[in-house]
């Protein structure tokens, strides 16, 4: 990884993000910070924030890119929570859904919990998930850089896992929304019109759409 | 979990248990196999209305499974308790905290009529850890029909939003 200092913020991927981002798109993001700029940048009811639950961001966009096949799904997981559940790069290489795709803030430390040291702060994780069958794998360290992968037109051999080189962001930031889970699980299932469960007296119920 | 109804001849357990998967409307599994789950599994990769995803992990098919919910179709697990005892986190922080409707059918290794002596230890804890954690459950019922017990559970876990897990002996699932 390049010097600390010099490498872009958290904010300024978010920015081109924000700036770029599809109107069908889904967001998921991670733990910490992840959430909480991403909610003070750029809140929607197609988010989906995670509060808790450290690795598996990743796995739970997977889902949901499954689940919903037409709409760009774009996950935003950090280096120490990818290292919690690494096993989720295979079975990303494996389904390789082409609307998926994948930030990874590279920052070094476990941001969410204060800082501290990663097993390992300096693994090449783009040859990680390409060696894992994802093979639109890419290192980015600067925005310029970012901006020009997510114009990148989609070519359908897979999800899209994009490392993006940041500095550590330690200090909370306190998001703008009341992060209630089952909230923010309404909110964005209505936003998608998901089909909802439809029960019977006597069991047998089923999804439906309205 | 009862299924009500008499005492019944019942061909081919793990036939009806991908029957009412189907009827039901579940549109995709995740799983992470075991002996008694393989074939049942290649089967539903052979069924055109049903999707399955093999994780590496149970957590992992956990948060999986979590995604594909969200995202509005029917889903549901296929594990070894092996699975729920490794899962703990992710249940309590990400499937119940979000309260996801979750399907899990589980074998359940290590009871006394289990012949591979190494599942025990697993076997054992099963039940006081699903009791820990807070994950609804029951044992199937090998003497009635394991069609309408996989319906209660899988309206079980709709009703209550929140992941239920019936826990299968090796005739219920091994095709």
């Amino acid at each position: 990884m390049v010097n600390a200092a010099t490498r872009p913020t958290r904010a300024d991927y978010y920015q081109i993000l924000a700036d770029t981002l599809p109107k069908q798109a889904l967001v998921v993001t991670s733990l910490g910070n992840a959430s909480y700029l991403w909610a003070a940048m750029h809140h929607r009811p197609e988010n989906f924030y995670f509060e808790d639950a450290m690795g598996l961001a990743l796995p739970l966009a997977l889902g949901l890119a499954i689940a919903q096949p037409e709409r760009p799904v774009i996950v935003v997981e950090g280096d120490g929570a990818l290292m919690m559940h690494m096993g989720a790069l295979v079975t990303v290489g494996a389904v390789a859904p082409n609307n998926l795709t994948v930030l990874l803030i590279q920052n070094g430390v476990h941001a969410a919990s204060g800082g501290q040291a990663l097993t390992n702060a300096n693994l090449d994780l783009a040859a990680l998930a390409r060696s894992a069958g994802i093979a639109r794998a890419q290192n980015v360290a600067t925005p310029e850089a970012f901006t020009s992968a997510m114009g990148a037109p989609v070519d359908g051999t897979g999800a899209r896992f994009l490392v993006l080189s940041a500095r550590p962001d330690t200090e909370v930031v306190r998001p703008p929304i009341a992060f209630d889970p089952v909230l923010t699980k309404h909110r964005f299932t209505a936003a998608i019109g998901a089909p909802r469960y439809v029960p019977t007296m006597f069991g047998g119920g089923r999804l439906q759409r309205d | 979990m009862v299924a009500s109804g008499k005492q019944s001849a019942d061909p081919h357990r793990p036939s009806e248990i991908l029957d009412t998967l189907k009827n039901l409307g579940f549109g995709v599994a995740i799983a992470v196999p075991d002996s008694w789950l393989g074939e049942i599994l290649v089967q539903i990769e052979h069924e055109p209305t049903m999707r399955l995803v093999r994780a590496t992990h149970e957590e992992e098919a956990l948060a999986i499974a979590c995604g594909t919910r969200l995202g509005g179709l029917r889903t549901a697990m296929f594990v070894q308790n092996a699975g729920l005892l490794s899962m703990g986190a992710g249940m309590v922080s990400l499937a119940q905290r979000y309260q996801f409707p979750l399907l899990m059918l589980v074998s359940y290794r290590g009871t006394v009529e289990d012949p591979v002596f190494y599942h025990t230890p697993k076997g054992r804890v099963t039940e006081p850890v699903l009791k820990g954690i807070g994950l609804a459950y029951a044992l199937a019922d090998r003497s009635r029909p394991i069609g309408p017990q996989v319906e209660r559970a899988a309206t079980y876990a709709e009703e209550a939003s929140c992941p239920f897990a019936l826990l299968l002996s090796q005739e219920d699932v091994q095709w």
